[in-house]
């Protein structure tokens, strides 16, 4: 072995895999020779042996073992299955090698392996049929193996894997039978795997919801007492929600069977928790727990299937668990601004939950209604963020659709209401906000005070009719103009934006609101200068952004009351003072904006920081729908005659004013216009979409083959280094051979690669041009270029490496021989003689080698020893 | 709303011979004469009274398109009672029964009890199979049979009524292990389970016995 060490001594490389060559070459060579044991031995005991000691290599030779006993440990399984000892062995073989994290001193560059062996095993159902009937052996060194070896293969290929386990016959009640296996770890991984199972698959969720999941998994959480148990319980908590989120099947399923009631012990906390705190565990089930209301009572969720599950969650005493949670002491506050949430959840758009809610008094001193106390929290800047978020997400919740307690709040504030002195109501809470100084108190009280008003003209008007006397000697004031006058006042742009804000969501549909705001003198010009201020930063574009939209719902609901600005004069200002550009350029700006564009999805603020306070869900739908009217009425002048929209009117759905000048052919051809460019615009979205869907798919399968071709390349050099180790030990003209193969497979993917570096910066070129949001595609695809290179630059300094060193080997096995034969000994020419011969030779050399490395390091000294 | 016993059943047969409506005729009482195409399974649930005695009917009614077959049969082992339908307008839905029994046959318990239904009665001028043949075949093969109409209700009530009535019958006589949740059956929250035929159980009326 001298030579052999002398060859490679200077040449020590690490792989891929952080060992050496030589390292994994004896590796491959063990597990080539275990594998041909395992697949050709007669005896049953070589078998399991060659099994077991594969099994035991599968973790540092992870790759060898996946490669090349693949094969032979499944057919094993099916054809030694009844040899326990063999099957767990090779289970546990399998599991290793699939496993979707990086095993102990693995490089990342593996972290794709286990799914590629995933893929490999199902790539035949077969195999995965055979799985499943190792899970009805009861013997625990099976049964735990392969749950843990499906729960892998789930984890690495989640659909392929699903779809096959859906088909086979029976396949999916085998699994749900483990639930009930007596041992706990069993079970426990048993959850595991479903939960694996069950993501995002509509109709294995089903069938476990009709082979009794949700009993089952009701009584695990029940054993295991509720949030005060383990992990456990937050795995089927897990599993519950897989079954329930987005699947109103099996939401319904869950109504009709009673469930909801049998979940009521979950919100049931005993009082002694209070002085012990939370433990983490604690935490995390009780959020999930409440997810599960959440779930059942999503506004995403169709209305009917919501509205039902609300009525059950008051019925059976959930909604009133939950405040008493919202009112309880020692509740962390995570978990209480989840709690709020879900409260606001279970009552939004439900009249009689509504009022429930409004109803429930908690046990302060003096006694005050859970709504005051929420909006104190609201309005106290040394609170939580997350909790405060949660408290707005709730009270909007409280006034969705509610006239009537939008009604109690505005009254509060009115001046007929004899006995608001001692008591602290919710307006004049929201109003203490509106005038504090502190900016995220401004914006929390403008935003919930906008819902007490939203889409309730009646409290729109009567908005108008509030007063306060600012300073002892001076005269009151109405909110209007002091909202108006703090805006000017105000340097703070935040603030700038929640009144505005607060500002159009009034103004909105109420051309009286609209004759007040244009009244003030100030109003106007003041909207001028901030539009036509230049901007720094992107809040101040916001601020811009918004004053045109005031500026906007001003013009779109002017009831050409105030002479001074109608809505001609308005149109003409507009343009003189403005010009349209910069008003549609400066609406441009919020639609553009991430913030708008992420709280017009989530309908529950997800601050992280209190600067992040700037956009409320529902201004945004509000200025969706009105973004493009507003510019519509500014571009097209010859309509502007027309008094409020009609059309606008009909969106709004607000069953508002009909304009009494308008012919009905006038609303038509209104309609119509309307329909007309909404077509037009859905038409340009559509068309948007597919070449977007297009390009998407082209790049897709662009990295699919690159991807794949990495793969062959990857598997290629392992295959490549195993069997280099092996065959160079056996005979040179074979290496020789074997790399010249090598060498031009290597050059073919080379020059397939160069093609797909080709194709992909062509593909690249083309899709920068079109769309910013593949820029993001781009990189990805360029990552891969890059690793792809890599790759291959990579492959050709190995390559041209062992080129050198079999040329450095054959210029010094020529050499060798002719001083074997300057000594005077035959020389054979020929190689393949025999196992023997090649023995006596390598012998031979070895002694040479030795002799002449001996006098020191090698290649230097080579010269003048010969 | 407590029960006695809460049976599950499955509806299967080819694909338009009236499965959704048959199950929306009996839980919701009406009729709908275009019903999208059920994809997988879908579910439904109604109360009935046997022998004085509440009775759940938790119905799975199932995709009869060729496409969900393999979904279809993991419904077959869990249910206590099967309604398998067809079109008697459609002779096609009729030769398809022999393939559909084996099916349930093969992958569901020994006990579970199967209706037979000839659907769509009302449309006799469109008949193509006879209510004879229909008996010929539920009597070689031991089922029980019926036609019905999903459309005028016409012994919708029935078909499901009398399958429980057969479920509970057995139940009586001991075949069915009720202790066994996946036969299908399951006995309700307030009834004890070692006396499931003990007369005395009316509904709520035996509080405090054991819970299962």
């Amino acid at each position: 072995m001298e030579l052999f060490k002398g060859v490679w001594g200077g040449q020590q490389q690490t792989t891929t895999n952080g060992r050496s060559v030589q390292d994994q070459q004896t590796g491959a060579e063990t597990v080539e020779r275990l594998v041909e044991r395992l697949l050709n031995s007669t005896l049953l005991t070589d078998r399991r042996d060659a099994c077991r000691a594969l099994k035991a290599l599968s973790k540092k030779y992870r790759v060898e073992v996946g490669a090349q006993g693949m094969d032979a440990i499944l057919t094993s399984l099916e054809s030694d299955r009844i040899d326990s000892e063999l099957v767990a062995y090779a289970l546990e073989c399998l599991l290793n090698v699939t496993s979707p994290e990086l095993l102990e001193d693995e490089d990342s560059s593996l972290s794709s392996m286990g799914e590629q062996f995933t893929e490999i095993i199902a790539k035949k159902p077969d195999n995965l049929t055979m799985l499943l009937s190792f899970m009805e052996e009861y013997d625990f060194r099976i049964r735990l193996p392969v749950i843990r070896l499906v729960t892998n293969l789930l984890t690495n290929k989640p659909k392929d894997v699903q779809e096959i386990l859906l088909v086979s016959p029976m396949g999916i009640s085998k699994i749900m039978d483990l639930l009930s296996d007596s041992r706990e770890v069993v079970r426990n991984d048993a959850i595991l795997l479903l939960v694996a199972l069950t993501k995002n698959n509509a109709n294995i969720q089903k069938i476990i919801a009709f082979e009794n999941g949700f009993d089952r998994i009701l009584q695990i959480i029940q054993e295991e007492g509720y949030s005060d148990g383990g992990p456990v319980v937050e795995d089927s908590l897990q599993l519950f929600l897989n079954l329930l989120r987005s699947n109103t099947s099996n939401q319904t399923f869950f109504r009709e069977g009673s469930y909801i009631k049998k979940i009521v012990p979950f919100f049931m906390l005993p009082d002694s928790d209070a002085d012990l705190g939370w433990p983490t565990q604690k935490v995390s089930n009780f959020y999930h727990m409440l997810q599960i209301v959440r779930t059942l009572t999503s506004p995403s969720n169709p209305s009917h299937i919501t509205l039902s599950c609300q009525k059950v969650i008051k019925v059976c005493g959930i909604l009133e668990c939950l405040c008493q949670i919202v009112m309880a002491n020692g509740i962390p506050s995570e978990t209480l601004a989840e709690a709020i949430a879900t409260v606001g959840e279970a009552i939004r758009g439900c009249l009689e939950n509504q009022e429930y809610f409004g109803s429930v008094v908690a046990p302060s001193e003096p006694p005050r209604p859970v709504l005051v106390i929420l909006l104190m929290g609201l309005i106290n800047e040394r609170q939580p963020l997350s909790l405060r978020c949660s408290v707005l997400y709730c009270i909007q919740c409280h006034f969705y659709k509610n006239e009537k307690s939008q009604e109690d709040v505005i009254k509060s504030l009115l001046p007929s209401s004899g006995d608001v002195v001692n008591t602290l109501t919710a307006g004049q809470l929201l109003c203490g906000g509106l005038f504090s100084k502190d900016i995220s108190n401004n914006w929390f009280s403008s935003v919930a005070l906008s819902h007490t008003i939203m889409g309730n003209m009646k409290q729109k008007e009567n908005l108008l009719k509030v007063q306060f006397s600012l300073k002892a000697n001076s005269g009151p004031v109405t909110l209007m103009n002091y909202i108006l006058l703090s805006l000017q006042q105000g340097t703070k742009l935040q603030m700038k934006t929640a009144f505005l804000q607060f500002l159009s969501i009034w103004l909105e549909g109420c051309p009286n609101a609209v004759a007040q705001f244009l009244g003030n003198p100030t109003s106007v010009p003041y909207l001028i200068t901030l539009i036509t201020s230049v901007e720094s930063d992107e809040k101040e574009a916001l601020v811009r952004g918004l004053a045109s939209f005031v500026m906007g719902i001003c013009l779109f609901f002017n009831p050409n009351t105030v002479t001074a600005f109608t809505k001609e004069s308005m149109i003409q200002l507009i343009n003189n003072r403005i010009g349209m550009e910069t008003l549609s350029d400066a609406l441009g700006q919020i639609s553009k904006s991430e913030l708008y564009i992420h709280s017009l999805k989530h309908p529950q603020l997800g601050a992280k920081h209190s600067s992040d306070l700037i956009f409320d869900h529902y201004f945004c739908i509000m200025f969706k729908k009105y973004e493009s009217l507003i510019l519509q009425q500014l571009n097209d002048p010859g309509s502007t005659h027309v008094h409020v929209d009609s059309s606008s009117q009909d969106f709004s759905k607000l069953g508002h004013m009909v304009n009494n000048h308008q012919s009905p052919t006038d609303v038509i051809s209104r309609y119509k216009e309307v329909i007309r460019t909404q077509d037009e615009a859905i038409e340009t979205l559509k068309k948007e979409v597919h070449s977007l869907k297009s390009s998407n798919s082209v790049s897709n399968a662009t990295i699919e083959e690159l991807t794949s071709e990495v793969l062959q390349l990857k598997n290629q050099l392992v295959l490549a280094n195993a069997q280099r180790a092996t065959t160079e030990l056996s005979s040179e003209k074979h290496s020789q051979a074997h790399i010249a193969e090598y060498q031009t497979i290597l050059q073919r993917k080379d020059q397939q690669l160069h093609e797909m570096g080709e194709r992909l910066r062509g593909l690249e070129s083309g899709i920068q041009t079109k769309n910013p949001i593949q820029e993001e595609l781009i990189s990805k695809l360029e990552e891969e270029n890059k690793v792809l290179v890599e790759e291959v630059e990579r492959m050709k300094k190995d390559q041209e490496e062992l080129l050198e060193l079999l040329a450095e080997q054959d210029s010094r096995i020529l050499k060798f021989k002719m001083q074997l034969k300057s000594v005077g000994v035959q020389v054979e020419d020929d190689d393949d003689t025999g196992e023997a011969a090649n023995v006596v030779e390598r012998n031979e050399s070895v002694d040479l080698a030795s002799n002449v490395f001996n006098g020191g390091e090698h290649s230097d000294n080579e010269n003048y020893l010969l | 709303m407590s029960y006695a016993y809460l049976f599950k059943y499955i509806i299967i047969g080819d694909t338009g011979v009236g499965k959704s409506c048959l199950l929306l005729q009996f839980t919701d009482k009406r009729f709908q004469p275009v019903h999208d195409l059920t994809i997988g399974v879908e579910f439904g649930a109604r109360m009935i009274t046997i022998d004085g005695k509440q009775i759940k009917l938790q119905i799975w009614d199932t995709a009869g398109q060729e496409a969900f077959r393999s979904i279809t049969r993991s419904y077959y082992r869990g249910a206590a009672g099967a309604l398998l339908v067809y079109d008697i307008t459609r002779r096609d839905t009729f030769n398809h029964l022999t393939t559909w029994l084996e099916d349930a046959r093969q992958h569901s318990n020994s006990n579970m009890v199967i209706m037979l239904i000839g659907n769509k009665s009302d449309l006799e001028s469109r008949r193509e199979v006879k209510k004879e043949e229909g008996e010929v075949f539920a009597r070689e093969h031991g089922l029980i049979f019926m036609e019905t109409s999903a459309k005028t209700a016409a012994n919708v009530e029935e078909a499901f009524i009398n399958t429980a009535k057969e479920i509970y019958e057995k139940i009586q006589e001991g075949v069915f292990d009720i202790n066994n949740e996946a036969n299908g059956i399951k006995i309700g929250p307030q009834h004890s389970p070692t006396s499931p035929s003990s007369p005395s159980g009316g509904p709520g009326s035996s509080p405090g016995s054991g819970c299962c």
